[in-house]
Order: structure tokens, then sequence, then C-alpha cells
């Protein structure tokens, strides 16, 4: 089985570094982006198998580049989980309206975030 | 209305506007005006009564003056009557030419005599000469009586007749000649009294109509012009209600009464005045207040805008802190010692209740700005008990209390913010667990009116009554040795209270020390899409 590529989009550095080293002992090929349009850019050249997209971006939120790559008929298939750190009533909504796969809340445990990997990329 | 119609067309197109304006001008009261216009009429009456006196006591000293003319009138006709006696007494004297006609002239001279001494006592100065010879006449006549009478004694007649009677008849004639004089000139005066008397009764007439006909009018006029110079300033104190009423405290009354009207408008234009001042201030406090109000909301809003940023800003870093010592904990950096595990899981305690704390000043910051919505949904009453129930569990197992729940098999679909209700029934399970030490924790539902009762009850060590309306304010456990030894931030209950309101709800607390708490929260079974929610400003 080829490997599995994981693209995280996410502008805390601390907070890649923990997905980062959570996926460090898996079989998947991690690709990180610090901005919206770098992640939509990363996203149509890779072609990722899954999408870890961060709310709050600079350049481009993150339910907006949700939007773009749900738009394009090279990314559409490939599903998006939306984080926030907003544990708010609407992002879910929003999240779903954008076209997210699932919708992760912060804070988030790390076993949380491996488990959801696991739902859509089975090892 | 048509009569005021004519008041007010007199006012304005006959002096008698300029007469209103004056009266009111007097300074004097209302009284005084009212009691001088009633002594200027009865003056008139009583001037015109006097007059009509005076006409009546000269008219009938006019009568009485009448009267004695006509009396005079009568004594001189009896004068010519006595003298006519007398003459034909001389005639029979002189043909029976005995003694005893004389005797009978003598006796109508004396009547003569006596008619005309009442008529000289009687008569008026000027005609005293006429009765002078009048008298001299009859004197000569009687020097004729008594040549006739000495003739008739004498016999010594015959030749003296013709001469006598001629004499006689001459006398006779001038007396009667004179009497006629004195009857002519009182007649002639009779007729310019007469004429006098009704000169003064028709003078009298024409006065004493004149009079009443002033005496009404000018009690019409003193009656029209006093009226109207209150009537005036009641007028505009009528329209200057209106104004005031209205609102426009620059409305004056401008009137030229000196009286009672005149001290009333001056009372009413300082009213005026000073509401107008009242009004200033009143709007000024107002428009100060509002400012105040901007800038308290404009504060009120960056202090909610500030604490917002503030809890994102913390929780980034908070939740960085947290991914680092949970992996550290499950072995993801390699295996812990054991004299760090302690250590580890304390930072991941406080870690997360800093997490908490900061979630719920976000919560609170985001009501009190009005910026918190509910995010209505159909939700199952079971499911949402059971999660709650199923997240808390491992909780009370492992403090060995029973945890039950008691929900009706019946209930429809409910609707409303379903991730806040899990909040507040988390919080207060939360709470009854960490505060129940032995015994159990239910939850309980009941349907009543479509309104659902939540019930959370304890066998834990209960809230003095004095403490149990307090529960529900911010940042209060019932002490703060109770925060550190059971954790939690003091603000559950605050923010569950601020939901179950927005959901049109109420929550509310029984208790008793020692023996446990019950906590209950009604909502409707379905919350609408507009909620009235009064407790904070709705600014966004």
């Amino acid at each position: 089985m080829e490997q599995r590529t994981i693209l995280l989009i996410e502008d805390n550095e601390y907070n890649r570094k923990i997905v980062r080293r959570l996926l460090s002992r898996s079989s998947y090929r991690l690709l990180e982006a610090v901005d919206g349009e770098a992640g939509v850019a990363a996203a149509l050249e890779e072609r990722p198998d899954l999408i870890l997209m961060d709310v709050q971006l600079p350049k481009m939120s993150g339910l907006d580049a949700t939007r773009l790559l749900r738009a394009d008929t090279r990314t559409k298939d490939i599903p998006i989980v939306v984080i926030t750190s907003f544990a708010l009533s609407g992002d879910r909504e929003g999240a779903a309206e954008a076209g997210a796969a699932a919708y992760l809340a912060k804070p988030y445990s790390p076993a949380e975030l491996l488990a959801l990997v696991h739902r859509f990329l089975p090892e | 209305m048509k009569l005021e119609h004519v008041g007010t067309v007199v006012l304005t197109r006959t002096p008698i506007g300029a007469l209103v304006r004056w009266v009111a001008g007097i300074r004097a009261s209302l009284h005084t005006k009212l009691v001088g216009a009633f002594l200027v009429v009865t003056l008139l009456f009583i001037a015109m009564g006097a007059f009509s006196v005076r006409t009546i006591l000269q008219t009938s000293d006019q009568t009485r003056q009448l009267e004695q003319a006509h009396e005079r009138v009568a004594w001189s006709q009896q004068i010519e009557v006595a003298m006519a006696h007398q003459m034909h007494y001389a005639g029979l004297a002189l043909l029976s030419q005995d003694e005893a006609s004389i005797a009978r002239i003598l006796r109508e001279n004396n009547r003569f005599n006596e008619t005309l001494a009442k008529l000289d006592a009687a008569g008026l100065p000027e005609q005293h000469d006429l009765v002078e010879q009048i008298r001299a006449g009859q004197d000569e006549a009687m020097v004729v009586v008594a040549d006739m009478a000495n003739a008739i004694r004498d016999r010594n007649l015959g030749g003296f007749i013709r001469e006598l009677l001629g004499r006689q008849e001459r006398v006779e004639g001038q007396i009667a000649e004179r009497v006629a004089l004195l009857v002519e000139r009182e007649q002639a005066r009779m007729v310019s009294l007469r004429a006098s008397i009704a000169n003064a009764h028709r003078a009298s007439l024409v006065t004493t109509a004149t009079f009443a006909i002033a005496a009404v009018a000018l009690a019409w006029l003193c009656g029209f012009v006093i009226s109207w110079s209150f009537i005036e300033p009641v007028r505009q104190a009528q329209s200057f209600m209106v104004r005031v009423g209205g609102g426009d405290f620059s409305a004056r009354i401008q009137v030229y009464n000196r009286d009672e009207f005149g001290a009333l408008a001056k009372r009413m234009n300082d009213m005026s005045e000073e509401l107008g001042r009242l009004d200033r201030i009143q709007r000024d406090a107002a428009a100060e207040l509002a400012r105040l109000n901007a800038r308290l909301e404009q504060a009120s809003s960056a202090k909610s805008d500030f604490l917002a940023s503030m809890s994102h800003e913390l929780r980034t870093p908070l939740n960085a802190i947290l991914g680092f010592t949970e992996m550290m904990v499950e072995g993801l950096y390699g295996p812990v010692p054991e004299e760090l595990k302690e250590p580890l899981d304390d930072v991941q305690a406080n870690a997360k209740h800093l997490l908490r704390l900061i979630n719920d000043v976000l919560d609170l910051a985001k009501i009190e700005a009005g910026r918190m919505e509910l995010a209505l949904h159909e939700y199952s009453v079971p499911e949402l008990v059971g999660s709650v129930r199923a997240a808390l569990r491992a909780l009370a197992v492992e403090k060995g209390l029973e945890f039950g729940t008691d929900i009706p098999g019946d209930l429809p679909p409910a609707r409303g913010d379903d991730g806040r209700l899990t909040q507040c029934l988390m919080n207060l399970a939360g709470n009854a667990i960490k505060f129940t030490s032995r015994g159990r924790v239910d939850i309980g539902v009941a349907l009543e009116d479509a309104r659902l009762t939540f019930r959370v009850s304890d066998t834990g060590i209960g809230i003095p009554p004095e403490e149990l309306q307090n529960v529900f304010a911010e940042f209060r456990q019932v002490n703060a040795t109770v925060t550190r030894q059971f954790g939690g931030t003091g603000l559950g209950l605050s923010i569950s209270k601020k939901f179950i309101e927005m959901h049109g709800g109420r929550i509310w607390a029984e208790s008793r020390v020692g023996e446990g708490s019950t906590f209950f929260f009604t909502i409707p079974l379905r919350v609408g899409e507009q909620i009235e929610w009064s407790s904070a400003p709705s600014s966004s």
C-alpha cells in the first residue's frame, strides 16, 4: 500500500510540532502549510489524502480555503477536517456548510486527533 | 358662538377695543373695576331721579299758580257780577226811589270790596295798580250811590236821574273795562303757564328717556368692556396652556391687564420660563446621559472585545501546553521517569483548569456583550442526558456514587441549543458529583405544558439558605476553600443561568445543609427562532 499523504494547514508553529510528533511514528507523509493560500496551493499541487485545516489562518481563512478546494474538481473528493479554537455554536455549521468532512474543536487531545485521522485513513 | 363673533368684530373694528385695553390696564382689582362700573351706572340713575324730582316740583308750582290764576279769574267774575247787581239795584233805587234799594247797593258794594280785597291779597304785585284803579272806580261809584241816596232822601231826584245814571254808567263802564283787563291778563298768564307746564312735561319725558337709554347703554358698555378685559387674557391663557402643554416653553402671554389677570399672566410666564429652564436642564442631562451611555457601551464593548481576543490568544499557547503535556504523559517522547509522573499530572490538571476558566470567561464576555447567540437544533432529550451521564459516569464511579437518570419514555423531539444545554447539565451534574462524597446523584426530566424541567439532585453537603440566592452569581462558590478543595471555575452556574434565560427558561435550587441539593431548570420544549432575552443589551 502506497504511503498516504496528510496536508496540515496551521499557522501556529507549536500546533504543527504536536501533529508532526503525533504522526512521527505513523506511516503517513506529512505536508505542512502556514497560511490559507499556501495551503490551497499545496493541496492542488500534491493532492493529499486528507487535509487538516485550521479555521483561523492568515491570508485566507480556513473556511474560505475549504470552500475553494471543494469547488475545484481536482480536490473536491479530498476529505477536509476543520479545526477551530472556538468551541462555539455556529462553527460546526460553518464547517459543514463549507464542505468539511469533520470538525474538531480545540482544545483537542492528541489522542482525539489521531483517532480522527485513523477514521479517514486506516493504517 | 355668533355673539362671540360680534364681540370680536366690535373689539377689532371700533375704539371699544382700545377702551377694553385701557380698562385692562387700570391698576385695580377686578372687584374694584366691577364696583366702579356699577357705581357709574347707579350715579347715572340717581341723576336721572334727581332731575325728575326737580321737574315734578317745578310743574307742581306752576300748577299751583295756574290754580291761583283760575281763582282770581273767578273772583274777577264775582266782581263783575257784584257790579252788575250794583247797577241793577242802582237802577231799581232810582225807579222805586226807596232807601231799601240803596241798602242792597251797599251790600253788593261790600261783597265787591271783599272780593276785591281777596283779589288784591292773592294777586300778583304787577296787578296791584290795576286793582287800585278798580277800587278807585268803585269808590267813585260809591260817591255816585251816595249822591243818589241823598237825592232820594231829599226827594230831589227829578232832573238828577239822567245825570246820576250817566255817571253811574260811566263809572261802572270804567270798572268793567279794568276788570276785563285784569281777566285778560290772568288768562294770558294762564296760557303761558299751561304752555310752560306742557313744555316741562315734554322736556322731562325726553330727559328721562335719554337718561334711561344712556344708563342702559353705559351698563352694556361697562359689562362688555369689563368682561372682555378678562375674556381676552383667559383666551390667551388657554392658547398659552395649549402651547406649554405641547412642550413649547418659549410661549409667553402678553396682556394689558394690571389686575388679577395681569398677576396671573406674570405667574404663567414665570412658570413657562421655569419649565423651559427645567426642560433644558433635563434635556442636557439626558444628552449627557446618552453620551455617557454611548461611552459606557463603547467601553463595555471594547472590554468584551478585549476579553474575547485575550481568551483566544491565551488559548492557543495553552492548547500547545496541553498537547505537549499529554504527549509526554502518553509516552510519545519516551518513558516518563516515576518521579516526574505526579508533577506532569499536576501540570496537566492546572492547564485544563486554566483552559476551563478562559472558556468560561469568554462565554461570559460574549453573553454580556450580547454577542452570544443560540444555535437552535432539533435534539433528543434522552440522548442529551445520556451523553452527560456517559461523560460523568467514570467520575461518579470513581467516587463510589450511584448515578441514575429518570426520563419519561415518550418525550417528543425538543428544539434548542443542545450544545449549551449539555454544557448546563454537565455543570449541574458535575457540581453534584463534586460536592457529594456518599450516596447518589440523579438527573430527572419532566414535561409539562410544553415545558421541560430538568432536575439534578444529590445527597451532598448542601448549601446554607443564605447562600442559596448567591449560587448563580459570578465567582460564587459557597466559599473560597470549597473552590480549592473541589475545583471548578465559579462561573459555571452563572453561565448556565444565562443560557437557560436565553432559552426563555428559569433556573433555581433547593437545598438542606447535610442532606443534599436539587437544582432545577425549566425551558420551553421547543424554543422559537426569535428569543427575547433582556438581561444584556443586544448591541450587535
